[in-house]
Formats: C-alpha cells, structure tokens, sequence
C-alpha cells in the first residue's frame, strides 16, 4: 500500500488486517512482492489498454448521437449519461489501482461495468470488435478482486485530528478522503434540494433512480430489439462465458500435460526397440545422411552409435548398397547370434581379395586389445558399430549372393586403390592403438580403398599390429560377410574385429564384451 | 583409440567450458580442432570424418523460454493476432527434430544434444543445438520466463553422422510444423507456434501424426546475454500481456488452464480478418 511518511508511525496503532505476507510498508511503493504476486503489473497494462479503448468507444458513441437521431438510438444518448458517471467511477477505479490505495466498493464497480457493457453491445457491426474489450473488462474486474483482497482501507494521512477517529472510521471502511468526496458528491447530487425537508429529498432522489432504471431498461429493450432485427444471437455478456465442462477440461489438460511432456522430456516420440528398422527409403534431407545399414544401431536403446558411411558411395556401390540394405533391413540378430558366423568353413583365399575381408581382418584384433589395454572408452564405442556389424554379418551369412556382390565389392574396390595409399599414412596414427594382428595385410588394405574409413582397417593392417590367430580364417569370413553388407566407417570395421573375436571359440579374453553388447541392444 | 571426450560431455554447468573448447576447436576456414582436451587422434578423425563445414553462425543465447500450450481452433486468430503485432510475415516452419543423447563411454552424466533439420528451405540446412540447464535460484523463481543457456551452430549435413561416430545414440525424433514469427520488439523475439508430430517408424517424415491432435505448442524465445536477462524477460513478458485474451503463457514446467475468453476473442479475431488471406 502506498504510504506517505506521515503514516508510517500509525502503522503500529493499526494494524491492517491481515494481509498475505506484507510487511508494512514504509517506502512509497508497493512491496514488489506483493506486486508480482497480484500481477499488478499486467493488471496495470491491460487496465490502461482498456481505459483509453473505451474512451475512444465512448467518443465515438458521443459523436454518433449527436449526429445521429433516429429512435432507436435515443437509448445510446440515454446510456451516455449513466455511463459518464459509471466513466468516472472508472477512472477513479484505474487511479486507485495505479497509487495502489484503496479501491472502491464493489457495487458501483459492477454497475458501472454492466452500463459498459450495455454500451459495448450498441452498435452492430461494434459488437464484434468489443466483446473483446468487454472480455477484458470482464478479466479486469475479476483481477481487481483479487487484488482488492490483498488491500484494506489505509488513511493516507494520519494526524493528531483524525488520530482518535481512524479506528472506527476503518472500522466503518470509509477513508476521512472518501468521505469528503462523498460529501461533496452528495451536495452535487442534492444540488436544488437540499433546502427542502428529508423527505422530499428523499422523494426527488427517488424519482431520479427510476428516471435512470427507467433508461437502462428501454436501453436493454432497444439493444434486444437490435439483437433480434440484426439477427444476432444472445447476448455474449460475461456471464455467459461459455465454461468447459470439467470432462472437456480435464481431457484438455491431459493433452496439454502429454505435449509439455513431449516437448520438454521427448515422451511419446520414443519408437519401441522392435520398431526401430530404417526405413528403405529415406527422406530426401537423410538420404545423403545415413547409409542405408546405419538407422537401426544407432538408437539409444540399441546398440548405439557407429559411423556411417554415406555419400562416397553412392554412385559406384549402389548395387551393394542396395543389397545390404534389403538384408539389412531384417530383423535385429541378438548378440549371440554372431557366434555362428566364426564357425563358418574357411572361405578360401580368393575372398582375402575381397575388402570385406580386409575391414574384417582389422576389426578381429581389437577385442584383443581392449582385453589387452582395458579401454573402457574403446570397448564402448567399439561395441556400438559392433553390433550393427554383427547384424550385417549374420544376414549376409544368410545370404547366399554373398559371393556374388563380393565380386562386385571387389571390382569397386579396384577403383579405389589410388586413393587408398594416401589414406593409410593418415590413419596410421590412428589404429597405433588397435593392436591387432595382420594375415593378409598388404591384399586387403589395397582393396578397402576409397572413403577415408574404410582405410582404417587397411591401416590396421600396415600396421603389422594385427594378428590373426587361427581363428583368423573363420573372421576372415564374418568379415567379408561384413564388408558386403556395411562399408562402414573405422569403428564400423573395429566393431566387426570385436565381435569376431568374441565368438570365436578360442578367445577367451573379453568375458565382458558380449555383457556390453548386449546392454547396447537392450 | 584414446581420445578425451570430456567437452562433449556438456553437463549444464560446465556450459561455459564447453563454449570455450568450441571456440578454441573450431576453426572456421580449416575445419580444425585444436581444443586443448582433445588428442590428435580425435582431432584427425574429426578432420576425416567429420566435415564441419561453414559453421557460419556460433551463438551463445540465452534463450527465454515461454511455452503454452493452445488450443488447435485458436491457431488461425493466434495467427492473426500475431501478424498485427509483429508486423512481419510468417515464417513457415517445418523441423526435423533429433534428439541425441550421449552414450556412457562420453562421461556419467548424460548429455543431450539436439539437431535440427530445416526442411523448410529448399535446401535442407542443419542445426546443432544444445541447451543447458535452466537457472535456478529465487531470482528465477520471481521471473515469468525461463532461463536457459543454449549453444547453437549450423552445421553441414553429416553432422548426425560424426556424432553418432562420437557415441549420440537417437534418443527420439519429432517433427514439428506450425509457423513463426520473428521481430524486434526491445529485443529480438521469436513466437512458434507448432504441432509436435510424432513418426510412427524411424525417419518416416511422411507418416507423421500430431502427437496431441486438438493442441498445439506456442514458444516465446529472446536471446539474452548474462547481464541483461531481466530486461529481456521484462520485454518478453509485456508481450505475452498482448497474447491475454487468447492465451496463458507460463514457464515450459508449469500448466495453465484453458483461457476463458479464448473463444470469444478468437472468434472476434477471426471474424475482424474478414477472410483475409494471411
């Protein structure tokens, strides 16, 4: 509440009832807590927009009955000098929410609101415009309520002359302020009459309240009547706001909690693991992104992320890509189901030509290594590509054009020796760490040519680090069966090595890994 | 291969941190990353594999966040009402939304990293986002609007590639499409109004359904820097007075109801417009 200083030593003698955690004010504002808490702020605004939206209407309306004389718009005439006090009441009601003291009864409020109201539904073609501004009238005098609680009468000046009188005049609720511009509207009103006996004044007024009850009413007849010959519906006053049933309302909010959800914490947008199968045909902005074997791993719930190679192949391998993606496409393996392929038959050299064999080659050692070197970090994000490997893997051992797309594997591979060669030096750096053994490193590092990833494994090779045990032939084969299906990227490769090595009956030395995979397909 | 992820690893308050490594990693003319966390390793097989290529916008924001939810038959006032307060056309929005969450071997804490896919431009353009945790305190509690550090970048297309390669599984996917509107208004403001659609399989961008058919989402964001959030909230929150008679706006955690006056100030927006074709 607004103080000025000289109140402030009052504070003590009284008491304002309680107000929610208000301290007594002693600055000239109101505390800004209370502020933000009745939004007076936005009251404030929305007050002031009003304000001057209804005195533009009202100026309109002054303008067009005096220019207009027709009958039935006497009413508009009629209505203008109620609402001139029901105006000023209104202004008096927005000062007050502006200083913040206090505000007036709640009568007048309601009558002055429902003269707007009246005035709001004047005109036709109005109607529509103003049932906005009447909805926040409305939302205003609602507000006003509220914010009306949180007040109480204050004296805005207290001193040895009203000193002994403030307790029951608040307990009267009339400020000492109120009251002389009660009285001076009082002497406005018996202006004429005030000499005459009480009676007779009380006479006068009398008629005076009909005169003005008398013009509301033809008022609202002729705003029926207009209603009626303009073909509009009931009148849409405040209270008749339509109002939801509580079904309706609470299917709303549901909604709404389900979207806020949704967008906020991605609830709803998951699809099931079972569900998660790339699609063979991707939009055209993913197309480009994605390969065609990579949807499927990197969900969260799956195995999870592993590079994809994309673009580079598009043009020369699309009869592979086409291939591992219709195999690709089938269901998820489990993890265990990558054991299979280890006990395959020997393939024969020829296929050590094939890149596939190479990429497999490389990926065979590195579960070793993480045995080895204990690389929480590699194991991890190895596995990821493992388990997509392990599904190419096991469709293309389904697959009996195995042979035939590595011979088309390897008549592309061809091309891209040249660039090879360059590739190996750069990620030389990069396998250091994947020590794996090398049988066939000079053939198979010529061959997996061309994308930059794909060359990881051929550098695996030159490395010399890798070395293929005797279960090397039976990886060898997984691996071909690999780099048919996935021209993955370097961990793609590193992946398919790690499942090799797990399955293979002879290693023994990742207990852990297929734990990890499976927690990735999970 | 050894490499320390750590400045993925973007918990919310290590967010600075993050920027900090961004800015010493991204080269922009050589696509070079030189953060001192990082091993050359990583740094080449960023080089190779990633070809972050004209990151042409890096902004740390601090978007503030109102977000309502609305009913669908409003949308098309919503829209009208928008257009006289903005003044400017709307832009159409239609976003491919991934949602990449960072596996264990990137740090305990998950992170979460989004991409965005604009698909509204011919040509579809990529966005990275991420979006720290909102700030917190009694200062926050007093404001109306939501604060958020959030780092952004474009990136070029392979960027859902590289980090899947780093270790971002696909938490979920969604898309959205509505229409924004961009202004000035104290400062920069964007409103979004959106119908979260959901893909009944992986990427089939053609087979989306709005998640909540009868609602959309309407987002009220504003950059701000670290010093004059409160002038930014202030600003964004006396625009939201003007969305009153249609609709509530709250913070992205708190529910509001339906606005009783929704309908009649719709209908009044929509029967103003008189047909006109926005």
């Amino acid at each position: 509440m607004e103080a000025d200083g000289g109140a402030a030593p009052s504070q003590g003698q009284l008491a304002p009832p309680a107000v929610e955690a208000v301290a007594p004010p002693k600055v000239e504002r109101l505390n800004p807590v209370v502020q933000q808490q009745l939004n007076l702020e936005s009251v404030k605004t929305r007050a002031l927009g009003l304000y001057k939206t209804i005195s533009h209407i009202l100026e309109d309306f002054e303008a067009f009955a005096r220019s207009n004389t027709t009958p039935k718009w006497h009413a508009t005439a009629l209505i203008i000098v109620p609402y001139a006090s029901a105006l000023a009441f209104f202004k008096y009601l927005l000062e007050a929410i502006f200083t913040g003291s206090l505000l007036g009864s709640q009568r007048k409020k309601k009558k002055s609101f429902d003269v707007i109201s009246e005035l709001l539904h004047c005109r036709q073609d109005a109607l529509g415009q103003f049932s906005m501004v009447s909805m926040d009238l409305f939302n205003i005098v609602e507000d006003i309520k509220n914010v009306s609680k949180a007040f109480v009468v204050y004296p805005r000046n207290v001193n040895a002359e009203n000193a002994t009188i403030l307790p029951v005049m608040l307990s009267s609720k009339l400020l000492p302020e109120m009251e002389a511009e009660d009285t001076t509207k009082r002497e406005q009103l018996l202006l004429g009459i005030s000499g005459l006996p009480v009676h007779m004044q009380i006479e006068k007024l009398k008629t005076r309240i009909d005169m003005i009850g008398a013009a509301c009413e033809a008022a609202e007849k002729v705003i029926s009547d207009c209603r009626k010959a303009y073909g509009l519906g009931s009148r849409q006053g405040p209270t008749l706001v339509p109002t939801l049933d509580k079904v309706q309302a609470a299917k709303i909010q549901e909604q709404e909690n389900l979207l806020r959800a949704a967008v906020n914490f991605g609830e709803g947008f998951r699809i099931p693991i079972d569900q998660r199968q790339l699609p063979t045909s991707l939009p055209s902005h993913l197309a480009d992104v994605l390969s065609f074997g990579d949807g499927a791993q990197n969900l969260g719930d799956n195995a999870g992320a592993y590079g994809k190679n994309t673009s580079s192949f598009s043009s020369n391998q699309g009869v592979l890509q086409t291939a591992g993606g219709q195999l690709i496409g089938r269901s998820v393996p489990s993890p265990s189901n990558a054991v299979s392929f280890d006990n395959a038959s020997t393939p024969p050299m020829a296929y050590a030509n094939s890149p596939r064999s190479g990429t497999n080659i490389m990926n065979t050692p590195s579960p070793q290594q993480q045995v080895q070197q204990q690389q929480q970090q590699r194991q991890k994000i190895l596995q990821l590509p493992h388990q997509q490997q392990l599904l190419v893997q096991q469709q293309l051992r389904q697959s009996s054009a195995a042979g035939v797309l590595g011979q088309g594997v390897m008549s592309q591979l061809h091309d891209l020796t040249g660039q090879t060669q360059q590739k190996l030096q750069q990620i030389t750096n990069m396998s250091a760490s994947m020590q794996s053994q090398s049988l066939l490193p000079r053939i198979q590092f010529g061959l997996t040519g061309g994308h930059t990833q794909r060359n990881h494994p051929s550098q695996m090779l030159n490395d010399q680090m890798f070395g293929m045990g005797p279960s090397n032939p039976a990886n060898m084969i997984a691996m071909q069966q690999q780099q048919q299906g996935g021209f993955g990227n370097i961990s793609t490769h590193t992946q398919n090595l790690q499942s090799g090595m797990v399955n293979l009956p002879n290693t023994t030395q990742n207990p852990n890994f297929p734990q990890q995979r499976q927690q990735n397909q999970s | 291969m050894m490499f320390d992820l750590s400045f993925l690893n973007m918990c919310s308050s290590r967010v600075l941190e993050f920027d900090l490594d961004i800015i010493q990693c991204v080269d922009e003319s050589k696509l070079k990353w030189t953060s001192f966390h990082l091993t050359d390793k990583w740094s080449a097989l960023c080089k190779e594999s990633l070809r972050l290529s004209r990151i042409s916008e890096f902004l740390l924001l601090n978007p503030l966040y109102i977000i309502r939810i609305m009913h669908m038959l409003h949308v098309e006032a919503l829209q009208i009402l928008l257009q006289g307060l903005c003044g400017v056309p709307k832009d159409r929005v239609r976003v491919h939304e991934f949602c990449l969450k960072s596996g264990p071997n990137l740090g305990v804490v998950p992170s979460e990293v989004r991409l965005l896919c604009d698909l509204a431009q011919p040509t579809p353009t990529w966005t990275v986002r991420h979006a720290g945790g909102a700030m917190r305190g009694a200062g926050a509690e007093q404001l109306s609007v939501l604060v958020r550090s959030v780092v952004e970048s474009k990136v070029s297309n392979n960027a859902l590639r590289f980090f899947y390669a780093v270790g971002y599984k696909l938490d979920h996917e969604l898309l959205k499409i509505g229409f924004a509107f961009r202004f000035q208004r104290v400062v920069p403001i964007t409103v979004t109004v959106t119908s979260a659609n959901r893909m009944p399989r992986l990427h089939a961008i053609d087979d989306a359904v709005p998640l909540t058919p009868g609602i959309q989402l309407v987002e009220i964001t504003a950059p701000a820097a670290g010093d004059n959030y409160n002038e930014v909230a202030a600003a964004v929150s006396s625009f939201c007075e003007y969305l009153v008679p249609l609709l509530h706006l709250s913070k992205p955690g708190v529910s509001t109801g339906i606005v009783p006056t929704a309908a009649a100030a719709a209908s009044s927006l929509l029967s103003n417009s008189g047909g006109k074709a926005i």
